[in-house]
């Protein structure tokens, strides 16, 4: 009986390396099931003697786990490759475009504009904003520009009336931020926004441009405090190795005035094209607050100093992309907005 | 302003220096040197020479044989020129010359040996605009005195350096070399020389053959000087050159006399023919309105009131600091000449010399005032240069008048105080270096109590205040001694507004549903409205307009963003972009009703969200099939609103627009209120932007948002019993809009329901052409318990019921 299971396991082994599909299931049916094989010889048990049946009996529960383990690996084994086989049907070619609905660009300059406020505001500034239709006196009179100034030359400017004008520059916000605030401070905004100049337009001007100004006011400001606080700027802006001089300059509205260069970003100072081979690059003007400027904001010199700055965003965005043509900022040519997708910060 | 170093140095010692290290100084001091060129373009071996005769080339009918005398030896010179003759005196470059593009070698014309070649002036390198027309286009005939042998490059004094100064509005003291000299003097702490006008001849005493009266405040200052004998002719060959380099063209002795001396004093001068004068007086008034002067230029100019005119008694003989006039123009006839050196309202001479574009040299230095110390030297200098230049004697005395000449000035005093000079720049400058900065200046300075005294002569009109006087010193002492600091006291609180974060937010969603961010111009065409179908009236057709625009394309502030959303479409769609979808958060204008007797009133300025899309939803073409509809853009606008949380608060109304598709367009109202609108663009007015496809536009008025969005919120519990679904489709009539049948559903269901939506809407074969079925799904839930088969069937025949008695709607079978 011990050997006609042996037998029975030996065969039942050697058929089931043999099996596939459906055989292996009917191989079950043929050894492990209820009318198998395997259980047709165990009633025969019921022939032996008392002390052969517990022998017996264990020979045949090893030989019952150890086809049911045999067909639990095979049967897995199947599985898996017909898992593998469907898999293989259903293969993709992922080389194929995904599918999206496109990554927006942000326009360069509103990135520039972002940018930098950001740097100021964690420099514990506030964005003001004003309009872009702006009276003579705000963009003019209250700056220390009065009527028939020669400095009013420098800028040539839209008129809608005698008195309304597309603001030439974002500088009328100072002196709307002094009306508002006083008697007020410490005051320390950025003022980004839209600014139109009667230009031609050209590949260096734009009849419409985007600046940044900055005011702050308050006690004991000094010129020295202007000058750490654009060293900031132009390291978050340019680079941490960057490196500022102040020029001394002229704006009605401030006194003493200085353009601020930066190092140029192509040559490091060696000097090529971009910078006129000087090593510098202007991108910024700025001084300490007129005191003309204070006093018609209703702010006393003697008791408040500030300092004010502005920039045009054009300019940095065409130095930090390499943009060679002001027009193209509003040409809106998808082809050059796309790659904003994806230009880094 | 252009200098040049030459001359510079009559007035300042340049003894150390170098043009290079000035320009640089005098950049980092303020006065920007933006070009710097040699005079000399590259001429060596080149010497004045003496045409003794001139024959034709035997074998060549265009050619010419010149003998030259060099002074030191004789030349054959072929040359092709036609204005040379003999006697003249020309620039020969010897065998081995150089020019700026040629090289001078022995040459041979048709078997005659040519030793060197004659020369134009542009051969020399130099601007030849400014010669007389036969000059310019042949040989350049130099004056007879020009020394026989010498080498044109000391001839013509062209061995210099021209600087080109960009000066800022405030320096106009710089408009002549006495201001740059007194510049350079404070750099380097030198003195100024300017030339001792008074030593040179002018009679202080005599009869005045003239006079003069000043009707008019707007001219504070006269004075005159008749000089006689004149002989008119060329200048010397140095002042022309120079006047050259600065950019002045030569005229003859007398008209350059005045310029150089313009340029060496700041102060404009004007030569009269004296004998054109009525009565030998001259009366400077405002002219009459309409009254008519014929200037220099033989043009008819009718005045105003607010001109200034000199006169005689009956006739007008200049504007003033702006133009002469052609009858006292000085010509070949002229002998005796009336100096005129004067000072003029800045503000009328720029309003006349704008007004009639004459923009020249002396209205550029009038229209930023004069130094009236700089009137009466200028007078004496050109005075002392006609004796020297032109053979000419003077008569009399100048005639003085007008406040500004005859009562004594006072120097205008600024009190600098050294603490203020620390508290502005930063930094502390020692009291001794402030009264150093001071005598280099040439500015007298006294000490006193809190710092200086320093007294301001008339020549630095810029130095008004404390701070100009800050400026000054912080300037000598060089930017670069500023340290940098930081900004000390209170601490602020940085950050965005609320309105200013709402617009980032809506500019990162656009960007992240796919939508590029475009940028385009306010101003557009005036008429624009008509291209989209807009009438005349309506209030998007009257922008308000620029009174002095570049173009008529644009000369009005937008209105509306669809106009510049389409150029960008048009401009990209010609570009072969099968499909768009750009975004700007820009400004548009809305005129606002007039104030009355006020004058105009600002526009309303509102920020736009608005955005355009045409051609495929997917951006890969192998995914292509759907193009952008309705309802993206609808779903594009209804995900802002989520976005910010007020998704429940908005409405859209069907509502036409001339230039958006009746049937597809729709008003935006949150809480009710108007804040955009979206649709389809009339196919009409895609047309008119060159666009087939069919394009859609949104708009939202972003800052109206403002008040709608909370700035907290607090999130709901979490259901604990589960919902019981009921899906029901109705057949309704076709206009019938689903917002109906959500608000009937709401109303009937009762408080169990939590949501309704559509899943289906279907027209065709199995309803009638005038009905739809749309499927609705129901989501019921109780918050306290799991609902029964009853209750949400009782529920859901309510709505039936409902929906059948308001709609007559039925059950789909």
């Amino acid at each position: 009986m011990r050997e006609q299971l042996l037998v029975l396991q030996e065969q039942a082994l050697v058929d089931l390396a043999e099996a596939q599909g459906d055989a292996l299931d009917a191989w079950r049916v043929k050894y492990l099931g209820k009318k198998g094989e395997l259980s047709l010889a165990l009633r025969s048990m019921s022939k032996l003697s008392a002390e052969e049946r517990p022998v017996v009996g264990q020979v045949a529960n090893t030989v019952r786990e150890t086809l049911e383990a045999a067909y639990a690996n095979k049967f897995a084994d199947w599985e898996a490759k017909q898992a593998a086989i469907q898999e293989e049907k259903e293969t993709l070619d992922i080389t194929i475009p995904g599918r999206t609905s496109g990554v927006g660009a942000e326009h360069p300059l509103q990135k520039i504009i972002r940018r930098i406020e950001d740097i100021f505001i964690g420099f514990g500034f506030t964005v003001e904003e004003g309009p872009e239709v702006e009276w003579d006196y705000y963009n003019f009179e209250a700056l220390n520009l009065p009527k028939d100034h020669p400095a009013r030359d420098m800028q040539d400017t839209f008129y809608l009336s005698e008195e309304l004008l597309m603001r030439t520059h974002t500088s009328p916000v100072q002196a709307r931020t002094l009306e508002k605030r006083r008697p007020e401070w410490p005051i320390r905004i950025i003022v980004p926004g839209r600014v139109y100049r009667r230009d031609d337009d050209d590949a260096t001007h734009s009849h419409a441009f985007t600046q940044v100004e900055g005011l702050v006011v308050g006690k004991g400001v000094r010129m020295s405090d202007l000058k750490g606080i654009l060293l900031t700027f132009a390291k978050e802006l340019f680079g941490e190795n960057q490196e500022i001089r102040l020029r001394p300059s002229f704006f009605p509205f401030t006194e003493p005035s200085a353009e601020m260069d930066i190092r140029c970003i192509y040559c490091g100072g060696e000097g090529c094209s971009t910078c006129k081979h000087t090593g510098w690059i202007e991108v910024l003007g700025c001084g300490m607050v007129h005191p003309r400027v204070l006093e018609m904001g209703g702010y006393d010199p003697e008791e408040v100093t500030g300092f004010a700055f502005g920039m045009g965003v054009e300019r940095i965005a065409m130095l930090l992309y390499k943009i060679e043509d002001i027009r193209q900022f509003y040409q809106n040519d998808l082809r050059l907005l796309k790659q904003f997708a994806s230009l880094p910060e | 302003m252009k200098i040049t170093w030459n001359w510079l140095g009559e007035y300042v010692d340049l003894t150390g220096l170098t043009p290079e290290q000035v320009a640089e100084d005098l950049t980092s001091a303020g006065i920007p040197v933006e070009k710097m060129a040699s005079m000399n373009s590259g001429v060596d071996g080149v010497v004045v020479g003496l045409i003794e005769s001139v024959t034709p080339h035997p074998q060549a009918d265009r050619l010419r044989v010149c003998k030259i005398d060099t002074g030191t030896t004789k030349l054959q010179i072929v040359t092709g020129a036609t204005n040379v003759q003999a006697g003249q005196k020309v620039p020969v470059a010897l065998v081995g010359a150089k020019l700026p593009e040629k090289h001078i070698e022995l040459a041979n014309f048709r078997g005659l040996s040519s030793e060197g070649m004659l020369c134009s002036a542009s051969e020399l390198g130099l601007d030849d605009k400014f010669l007389p027309k036969d000059q310019a286009e042949g040989i350049w005939i130099f004056p007879e005195d020009a020394p026989l042998g010498e080498n044109v490059v000391e001839y013509l004094g062209l061995n210099d350096m021209v600087m080109e100064l960009e000066l800022t509005p405030n320096r106009s003291d710089c408009l002549s070399f006495r201001g740059v000299a007194y510049e350079v003097a404070a750099l380097y702490s030198r003195e100024v020389h300017m030339p001792d006008a008074d030593a040179s001849g002018v009679a202080t005493a005599g009869d005045k053959p003239l006079s003069v009266r000043i009707d008019t405040e707007l001219c504070t200052g006269y004075s005159g000087q008749v000089v006689t004998h004149l002989v008119l002719g060329p200048s010397p060959m140095w002042m022309q050159m120079r006047l050259l380099a600065v950019g002045m063209r030569p005229i003859n002795n007398l008209v350059d006399i005045t310029n150089y001396v313009m340029f060496e004093w700041g102060q404009p001068l004007h030569a009269f023919d004296y004998d054109a004068i009525l009565n030998q007086e001259i009366v400077v008034r405002q002219a009459k309105d309409r009254e008519i002067l014929r200037t220099l230029d033989s043009q008819d100019r009718e005045l105003t009131s607010d001109v200034i005119v000199i006169s005689d008694h009956k006739k007008g003989l200049g504007l003033a600091g702006v133009m002469g006039g052609e009858n006292s123009e000085v010509t070949g006839s002229t002998t005796t000449v009336v100096i005129e050196s004067a000072m003029f309202d800045p503000m009328t001479t720029r309003r006349t010399s704008r007004r009639l574009q004459l923009r020249s040299e002396a209205a550029l230095r009038f229209e930023k005032g004069l130094d009236p110390d700089a009137v009466l030297p200028a007078l004496h200098r050109a005075s002392a240069l006609m004796v020297q230049y032109a053979g000419g004697e003077l008569v009399g005395a100048p005639v003085i008048t007008g406040k500004d000449l005859i009562s004594p000035r006072v120097m205008q005093q600024i009190h600098v105080r050294t603490a203020r000079v620390a508290d502005v720049l930063g930094y502390v400058l020692a009291i001794e270096e402030l009264e150093g900065f001071c005598h280099q200046l040439g500015l007298p300075v006294v000490r006193e109590e809190a710092g200086l005294r320093v007294s301001i002569p008339a020549r630095r009109p810029d130095l008004i205040r404390e701070e100009d006087m800050i400026e000054e010193f912080a300037r000598l002492a060089g930017f670069d001694r500023i340290p940098s600091t930081n900004l000390e006291g209170v601490l602020s609180h940085g950050g965005l507004s609320k309105t200013q974060k709402l617009r980032r937010m809506a500019r990162d969603y656009m960007r992240n549903q796919g939508f590029d961010e475009v940028w385009t111009y306010s101003f557009v065409d005036g008429e624009v409205h008509r291209k989209l179908n807009i009438a005349d009236d309506h209030e998007l057709a009257r922008p308000m307009r620029l009174l002095n625009p570049l173009s008529e394309d644009r000369e009005a502030l937008r209105t509306t963003m669809l106009v510049p959303l389409l150029d960008v479409a048009k401009y990209n769609a010609s570009r072969q972009w099968d499909s768009l979808f750009v975004f700007e958060l820009g400004t548009v204008f809305l005129p606002a009703a007039p104030n009355g007797d006020k004058g105009m009133v600002a526009p309303v300025e509102k920020k736009v969200l608005a955005g355009v899309a045409y051609g495929s939803v997917a951006k890969e073409p192998l995914y292509a099939g759907r193009n952008y509809d309705f309802f993206d853009i609808k779903g594009l606008v209804e995900g802002l609103f989520e976005r910010l949380g007020i998704k429940d608060i908005v409405n859209f109304e069907r509502m036409a627009y001339p230039y958006l598709h009746a049937g597809r367009s729709a008003e935006i109202l949150v809480g009710g209120n108007p804040i955009g609108k979206l649709g389809q663009v009339r196919k009409e007015v895609a047309k008119t932007f060159d666009l087939a496809a069919e394009v859609y536009y949104f708009e939202v008025e972003m800052d109206a948002l403002v008040q709608m969005v909370s700035s907290h919120m607090y999130v709901a519990e979490l259901p604990r019993h589960p919902q019981v679904e009921r899906d029901l489709a109705v057949v309704v009539n076709r206009t019938l809009s689903v917002a109906n049948l959500f608000s009937t559903v709401k109303a009937a269901a009762g408080s169990l329901l939590e949501s309704v939506s559509v899943f289906d809407v279907y027209t065709g074969n199995h309803v009638s052409d005038e009905e739809k079925s749309v499927a609705l799904r129901l989501v019921f839930r109780a918050p306290d318990r799991t609902l029964t088969e009853n209750e949400v069937q009782t529920a859901v025949d309510q709505v039936l019921s409902q929906l059948n008695s308001n709609y007559g709607a039925v059950l789909r079978k």
